[in-house]
């Protein structure tokens, strides 16, 4: 993704910041973050991503540095905190610590009501909201009675429905199974489609890899690396420091690479199915030795549904 | 463990609008005492059961087993209206009784009408709260209330304890889940050691949390007002119009039994 100059929707200038408990969190963190893209922030437990995260909404004011947003310095007033947790709408990791209400449709109303909406878009709002995060087939349920995955949701629909220009995750496939995971990142990469920003925090590289435009490296309070995720991941050295693994893709894809199966300049694949067409592209291997050993892989059960499905496009 | 609250979400009667649930009981429940008449209390009770386990379909052995919670506490209140203890020698109109050592124990008529009217009225007022209890859920009570103007601090502090009775539970099920895998419960010694700690452990959680609740509802922009839309429900004017009968029809039924002296 190309970004230029000034398309910067939040920026944070050195910032600090220490817990009234003497835990250090931030050192220093300075990030731009480019207007409608999809941003990976990536760090092992107690880097500071939440921290950083909690300045980018004003919840926490940094002891030194600036957080800017369009542009403009961040002032801690009232109206000015108001307009900007307008913009930037956080989904926290744990539902049970974010929805305050026993009702799905009052928990989802609650955001556009403080934005002080009249009640009918208010209403209209919610509607959206459920209707995109598929929420509105347990409206009547009280969230006591949702599953994990569900509860994620709901609090998705309650930032959703304030419609944000920017949206941050802390950790949001945490805890969820492959399925909810897969809708949560069908349903971000929905909401970037429409032009919100998408920030996400995570352990998993594969997913940052794979679905991010740009990824932030975070470790002890301070970012380590940026850049897009061909360039990140490939950072040895990076990955070495700040105990992250490469996802698997670039693994296979630099192992290839070194047997001479590809072109030099070929392109990084980002997901499975860019990894297939490039195999297909470049006459790897035969066909049918393929298909074998595909089938085999489908045999031992693993992947079963994506082997298919590369098979066929081949 | 009787599931109430999950009656309130899945009873036949949850898509009927709370508010003519309320009055409906509400207005039961109001005739029900201002008549003390025996007769309103059991045609009370029994519209109260019919419409709670014929019309909302709730199992009536789930509705009976509640309609005993209240029974243990009623013997104990109605015997000791009901049995008139005495020192004085005075002969009253006894249907029974039995004395001992100067003391009479004993039951007359007069206070076993007393009994049974007292048994009956407030056989009818659980009813009618059982009534409301089993097919609205809270959320939807809070809505009717704020529809009634009441003070929205209490109809926040109630939503917020509703929703974290659950919460608090699920917590103190997974600490005591983790303890008894343990042996933390083997033993007496063991018990009352863990029992503790789970205490301890949950209010610390607690305070947690609602630090927790507070950034979060701080970040979408809460400035000191929980204010939430409810879901609309529909006005049934049938409904609206089958609640006046059924009133009336008990008012005029209370108004014959005062005159009557039933």
């Amino acid at each position: 993704m190309s970004i230029e100059t000034g398309d910067w929707i939040i920026e944070a200038c050195n910032l600090s910041y220490m817990y009234p408990d003497g835990t250090q969190a931030l050192r220093g963190v300075s990030l731009k973050i480019p207007k409608g893209g999809k941003i990976a922030l990536l760090g092992s437990n107690g880097a500071g991503k939440s921290t950083l995260f909690l300045h980018l909404n004003g919840i926490l004011r940094p002891r030194e540095g600036v957080v800017r947003f369009a542009g403009s310095d961040l002032k801690y007033d009232r109206q000015t905190l108001l307009e900007l947790r307008k913009n930037v709408g956080i989904v926290f990791q744990d539902p049970d610590s974010q929805l305050f209400s026993a009702s799905v449709y009052q928990e989802i109303s609650f955001g556009p009501l403080n934005l002080g909406l009249p009640e009918e878009i208010v209403r209209e709002r919610v509607e959206t909201a459920m209707a995109a995060t598929g929420t509105g087939e347990f409206r009547q349920r009280p969230t006591h009675m949702l599953s994990y995955g569900q509860k994620k949701r709901v609090c998705i629909a309650g930032i959703l429905a304030m419609n944000p220009s920017v949206m941050v995750c802390d950790e949001p496939t945490a805890w969820l199974d492959p399925k909810n995971a897969r809708q949560i990142i069908s349903l971000f990469n929905q909401i970037a489609s429409d032009g919100t920003t998408v920030i996400i925090s995570t352990h998993d590289v594969n997913l940052a890899y794979s679905w991010a435009d740009y990824v932030f490296i975070m470790a002890e309070g301070n970012i380590m690396g940026e850049g897009d995720p061909e360039s990140v991941f490939r950072d040895e050295i990076l990955m070495y420091k700040t105990n992250l693994e490469k996802p698997w893709l670039v693994e296979i894809h630099e192992i290839l690479l070194k047997k001479g199966c590809f072109p030099a300049d070929s392109s990084m694949p980002r997901n499975r199915d860019e990894l297939y067409q490039l195999l297909r592209n470049n006459n790897m291997c035969r066909r049918e030795e393929m298909l074998n050993d595909f089938n085999n892989i489908r045999d031992e059960g693993r992947e079963r549904n994506n082997v298919t499905l590369g098979i066929k496009r081949l | 463990m009787l599931n109430i609250d999950g009656f309130a979400y899945t009873n036949r009667l949850k898509n009927v609008h709370p508010t003519e649930k309320a009055v409906f009981a509400l207005l039961t429940l109001f005739l029900c005492l201002v008549f003390s008449s025996f007769t309103v209390s059991c045609l009370t009770l029994l519209l109260m059961t019919v419409v709670t386990v014929r019309r909302a379909g709730i199992p009536y052995r789930a509705y009976f087993r509640m309609m005993a919670i209240p029974f243990s506490f009623l013997v104990v209140g109605v015997l000791t209206i009901g049995i008139t203890i005495t020192t004085q020698r005075v002969e009253q109109e006894w249907l029974g009784s039995l004395t001992a050592a100067g003391v009479t124990f004993g039951v007359t008529s007069g206070s076993i009408i007393k009994a049974a009217e007292l048994a009956g009225k407030s056989l009818a007022a659980v009813s009618c709260l059982y009534f409301l209890a089993l097919t609205t859920p809270v959320v939807d009570l809070t809505a009717a209330m704020r529809k009634l103007r009441i003070p929205s601090l209490f109809i926040e502090l109630t939503e917020l304890t509703y929703r974290f009775i659950f919460v608090l539970q699920e917590t103190a099920e997974d600490i005591y889940l983790s303890q008894s895998v343990r042996w933390g419960y083997s033993s007496l010694k063991n018990s009352y050691k863990s029992l503790g700690s789970l205490t301890a452990t949950l209010f610390l959680r607690a305070h947690h949390r609602s630090g927790m609740i507070f950034t979060a509802l701080t970040a979408r922009g809460y400035n000191g007002q929980l204010s939430v839309l409810a879901p609309e429900y529909r006005v049934s004017t049938a409904n609206i119009l089958m609640i006046t009968v059924v009133e009336l029809l008990l008012l005029s039924v209370g108004v014959i039994a005062e005159v009557k002296g039933i």
